[in-house]
């Protein structure tokens, strides 16, 4: 990837990522929607339940609310061109249905649209 | 246009980080510089043109304030410090990143004793610059950094910081590097392997590679 690239496709990429987290933060589904592909996956354990598809997602932090503490950290960001992977722990987990002080570990893969980067894929692991 | 009541996700100058950790503009110039305080510089723009991701510069601001006797903001709010069980992983990672930027502040200032501290004594080297093979003690780097120069430009990123207990990887991309030796808009991906030693996180091999122009 040429010198420019990278910086453009890196930042690209965190900005849709803060889209995730802001909307996390705030408890506010319709801040993270726009940072998903409108048929992107997500799968993961809430507690005992099997969790799937993006509305779970939406619908658990619209219900969880804001979780103002978490401490959010991007471990890896590995680009291929049109696509990528990133890897989020994310600690300080709260609200209504998070509990509180909960970590999760995040998985994300995403797509280089148009529009920008975009999450197709999302996996968490959800540490007890 | 930005939602009301939605913090602006980036701070886009030196004035709206100073705000933002109250401080003056100067103070936090000299945190860049000295402390790591973790600032970008955009492409094609001039080089004092900086901004802050706001997640990155929090998470700097509570580990700095993490000392007896400091006015911690956390304390201020009310808010309680987050449990060890929950935080370790935190604490690796804001470690690890608190030595990478001395390294990136050595880098910036053409100093090669800025950065010695980020260093195990017995760190060692491998990787190219223009064709000739450089392994061996770490005292080339620190060498090769103050014969270069500042490099006031460059544009760093960590593309990965994988930690497993007393061992941690870093993918560092490095951009817009300049200086006598580096030329005028070279980029280098960098490897590093850490281990903590004492309660600290040294780096104990740079692997590195300089990408053509």
């Amino acid at each position: 990837m040429t010198t420019s690239r990278y910086l453009t496709e890196y930042d690209g990429i965190v900005k849709t990522m803060q889209m995730y987290i802001d909307g996390s933060k705030q408890g506010k589904s319709a801040l993270m929607r726009p940072a998903f592909h409108p048929d992107a996956s997500f799968f993961g354990y809430a507690g005992e339940q099997l969790a799937v598809g993006t509305q779970f997602l939406f619908d658990w932090i619209d219900k969880n609310g804001p979780a103002p503490r978490i401490e959010p950290r991007v471990v890896s960001v590995d680009i291929l061109d049109s696509i990528a992977v990133v890897r989020l722990e994310v600690a300080g987990w709260s609200g209504n249905l998070a509990g509180s002080d909960v970590r999760m570990s995040d998985l994300f893969t995403l797509l280089k649209m148009p529009t920008g980067w975009k999450i197709i894929q999302k996996a968490f692991h959800w540490h007890a | 246009m930005p939602e009301r009541n939605t913090p602006q996700k980036t701070l886009e100058s030196w004035k709206q980080i100073a705000a933002y950790l109250d401080r003056s503009e100067r103070t936090v110039r000299r945190w860049e510089a000295t402390e790591g305080l973790p600032v970008h510089r955009r492409e094609h723009e001039k080089q004092d043109t900086v901004f802050a991701y706001r997640h990155e510069i929090e998470a700097w601001s509570r580990l700095r304030t993490r000392c007896p006797g400091d006015n911690s903001a956390d304390d201020a709010e009310g808010l309680p410090a987050l449990k060890p069980a929950n935080n370790g992983y935190l604490v690796e990672h804001d470690a690890i990143t608190r030595t990478m930027h001395l390294y990136i502040a050595g880098c910036r200032a053409g100093d090669g004793d800025l950065m010695r501290p980020a260093f195990h004594p017995f760190a060692t080297i491998s990787g190219y610059c223009q064709s000739v093979e450089y392994s061996g003690s770490v005292e080339h780097v620190f060498q090769w950094v103050t014969a270069n120069g500042p490099a006031p430009n460059i544009n760093p990123r960590f593309a990965r910081i994988e930690i497993i207990e007393t061992i941690a990887v870093v993918h560092l991309e490095v951009q817009r590097w300049s200086g006598k030796l580096a030329g005028a808009n070279a980029r280098a991906s960098d490897v590093f392997t850490l281990l903590k030693l004492n309660g600290e996180w040294k780096i104990t091999h740079k692997l590195f590679h300089w990408h053509d122009q």
